[in-house]
């Protein structure tokens, strides 16, 4: 049975579950509940960083526009433009055991697309959660449900895969941000 | 001083402030391009000068899964107050006057059923599809939020997007979280063309 974090909860993932390697890390939401105008377009993406925090090069932000990294350890599946319907909406496949040893961190975030000028938010988005399923048995391990924190920000940093001694945790982080995808690129050290 | 919001924002009213039971929730919105002599509401109404719309402010008391359970929960002009008393409409055709609200709506949060999860505050023009009128017609829509007892202003949000082609204004939400009640400005329109549409929407 999986286990529900509230923010700010660490969890180790490979020690608890021995022979762990490949995971699914499923990212959901549901937006506009009001037929406002608009559809929301929320995607998500990965920070690969290194022991500073920060992404090494442009290479290691995998989204939409490029879809793999950590030398194919990481694959987002693909962009969801609607958000419609249960379950994940977007979906990111790591092989813990194959990311190179640069990186330290894997970071998890959604951000609302082209949200300034359509006049959008994370007040106008719930349900949103984070979770990690086993590749090999499909098993939910981990699920995190962000709760409806979110007012005016327009990305989320969901949570994130780190590496402690020689074991991979998850970090439930769930902290918002202003400025969209481009801020948190520029965050973490890429110059978009 | 009153907490301006902006679309989408969400704040905690009663953390803090345990004390607060008694709000006014006022609606307000002016018809494009009235003459504001005579006061506005002359021109609302009379069509003096300015589009005759007529809006009507109502709430929906929604269960904890977002669902309106029974009709009483609807309340509007036709059905001015709650079951449990919590919540009272007062009324159509306001003066206007004062500080502006054209609506308003009395909350005791204490008394508020525990089955009622969350209130949806919607304005609509009234027979928007037989007098082909939308919230294009409308400007400088408003909700905020009076503490009944100090008559301070605690919040207040300003819908500034452009409604042209909606029939109603879902304008914002007062839900509970735990404990507290928390306020969200929505300011979303929709095309449901009167209050039982939005009704059905909800069930």
């Amino acid at each position: 049975m999986a286990i529900n974090l509230s923010k700010g909860q660490k969890v180790d993932l490979t020690k608890s579950n021995p022979g762990l390697s490949k995971v699914i890390v499923g990212l959901g939401w549901d937006t506009n509940k009001y037929d406002g105008g608009q559809d929301f377009d929320l995607d998500s993406s990965v920070f690969l960083l290194n022991t500073e925090g920060k992404t090494a090069s442009d290479a290691d932000f995998i989204f939409y526009n490029n879809t793999t990294g950590a030398a194919g350890a990481v694959e987002h599946t693909g962009d969801n433009k609607t958000g419609e319907g249960e379950g994940d909406d977007e979906q990111v496949n790591v092989d813990l055991s194959a990311i190179p040893a640069a990186i330290e961190k894997a970071t998890f975030a959604i951000t609302i697309h082209d949200a300034e000028s359509r006049g959008q938010n994370f007040g106008q988005v719930s349900n949103s959660y984070v979770r990690i399923v086993n590749g090999d048995t499909n098993e939910e391990l981990i699920r995190y449900d962000l709760g409806e924190d979110f007012s005016i920000e327009t990305a989320v940093v969901v949570g994130e895969l780190y590496r402690h001694g020689g074991e991979w945790k998850f970090n439930a982080i769930g902290s918002g941000y202003q400025g969209g995808l481009e801020s948190l690129v520029k965050d973490f050290g890429l110059n978009s | 001083m009153a907490i301006n919001l902006v679309k989408g924002q969400k704040i905690d009213l009663t953390k803090g402030r345990s004390s607060l039971s008694g709000i006014m929730v006022g609606l307000g919105w002016d018809p494009v391009a009235t003459k504001k002599t005579g006061g506005f509401l002359s021109g609302l109404l009379s069509g003096g000068g300015g589009a005759d719309v007529d809006c009507d402010a109502s709430v929906l008391l929604l269960d904890e899964n977002g669902k309106l359970t029974a009709k009483e929960n609807l309340i509007y002009f036709g059905n001015k107050k709650s079951k449990d008393g919590s919540v009272v409409h007062s009324g159509d055709n306001l003066t206007g006057e004062g500080e502006g609200d054209d609506e308003t709506i009395n909350i005791d949060l204490k008394r508020i059923s525990p089955s009622v999860h969350r209130l949806v505050f919607v304005v609509n023009i009234y027979n928007a599809k037989q007098k082909k009128q939308d919230f294009g017609m409308i400007e400088n829509a408003f909700i905020r939020l009076v503490d009944n007892q100090s008559n301070e202003e605690l919040v207040h949000y300003n819908l500034t997007d452009n409604y042209a082609g909606q029939m109603s204004l879902i304008t914002g939400e007062l839900y509970r979280q735990g404990a507290e009640w928390k306020f969200s400005a929505i300011g979303e329109g929709a095309s449901e063309p009167d209050i039982g549409s939005i009704a059905n929407k909800y069930s």
